[in-house]
């Protein structure tokens, strides 16, 4: 592109910009106040069936309706947190009951998370994403990567 | 740490073989150019989410994917000065003989250590389990091959120390 200096094609007007990338089937935009108060309460019911033991139902409960969008930054990281504090909690043993009990929407958005964790070494331990990743592939198939690679939904 | 090898390996090996579905596509911007999507970038809409898979903060391998190309970038573990010096001296030595690899890109991505360059012209070539196998082979080798090189560098050191002291007792 040296020899073009102005990116004419970015001013027609059905480019594909940013916006589109972060809103496409997502539907309507939400007030970000509405959406982290909606996280914030998924984390608390997330940790209050962590306490009672309950690893599987807090993990279902964590995958539910995650926020997608380029607004949502906070509610994004805080959900992160909350979907990998239950599945640090799951033991490796238990990994394949547990990925088989989800349906395939949210064996989908865990493996979002998962690769979500594994890009940020410095605040979630890789290893035990590692062995939920293999897990996950086993029961879910390579059909559930590619899934994470396309969408342009990303968590 | 070792423990964490295998299944560092498996979701590399599974990831790059999902993403690993590229078909000839030429240029939106400029007519009668073929060129790897995820190098250029000029098209968004053809480049996919890339993924990290991360084994501790030292060692990661980044994976773009785009419609025609597929770019995988590997952060070598440097524990120390040494270490990386030789990895430095490795990859270098590499990358200089980056056409006998044939998927070697010349020039890692910053931050990385090492990239290689999958386009579909490759993937057309070349089997595509035998591509994704070259991959964690070299990833599996280049560990055991710094580690051998720092051992042995350690020996030597110590040998020519010794025979250099020992001229003083």
């Amino acid at each position: 592109m040296a020899f073009r200096k102005i990116d004419i094609d970015a001013l027609e007007e059905d480019a594909f910009g940013e916006e589109e990338i972060d809103f496409q089937e997502i539907g309507e935009l939400r007030p970000v106040s509405d959406v982290e108060s909606e996280v914030n309460t998924r984390a608390q019911e997330v940790r209050s069936l962590l306490q009672r033991g309950n690893f599987s139902e807090a993990l279902t409960a964590a995958l539910q309706n995650p926020p997608y969008g380029a607004p949502y930054h906070a509610a994004k990281a805080r959900n992160t947190q909350t979907v990998m504090d239950a599945a640090y909690q799951v033991k490796v043993t238990d990994m394949t009951q547990v990925a088989k009990s989800l349906s395939p929407e949210e064996q989908d958005v865990l493996m979002k998370y998962l690769y979500a964790g594994m890009a940020a070494p410095e605040h979630y331990s890789s290893g035990h994403l590692l062995y939920w990743h293999e897990k996950l592939t086993e029961v879910a198939g390579q059909g559930c990567i590619v899934r994470v690679i396309t969408d342009r939904r990303t968590v | 740490m070792s423990n964490t090898l295998r299944p560092y390996l498996n979701a590399v090996r599974q990831t790059l073989t999902a993403a690993m579905c590229l078909e000839n596509f030429s240029s939106q911007v400029a007519e009668r150019h073929n060129k790897p999507e995820v190098e250029v970038g000029t098209s968004k809409e053809v480049l996919l989410n890339p993924v990290v898979i991360s084994r501790n903060d030292k060692e990661r391998v980044l994976i773009e994917t785009s419609v025609n190309s597929l770019r995988v970038s590997i952060a070598i573990k440097q524990a120390d000065e040494i270490e990386r010096i030789l990895a430095h001296k490795f990859t270098r030595f590499l990358t200089q003989r980056a056409e006998s690899f044939v998927i070697l890109r010349r020039k890692p991505i910053e931050g990385y250590d090492i990239s290689f360059l999958i386009t579909n012209a490759h993937t057309e070539q070349m089997y595509k389990h035998k591509l994704v196998d070259f991959i964690i082979q070299f990833m599996e080798e280049v560990d055991k091959e710094i580690s051998e090189m720092k051992l042995s560098l350690n020996a030597r050191a110590r040998i020519v120390s010794e025979s250099y002291l020992s001229q003083f007792n």
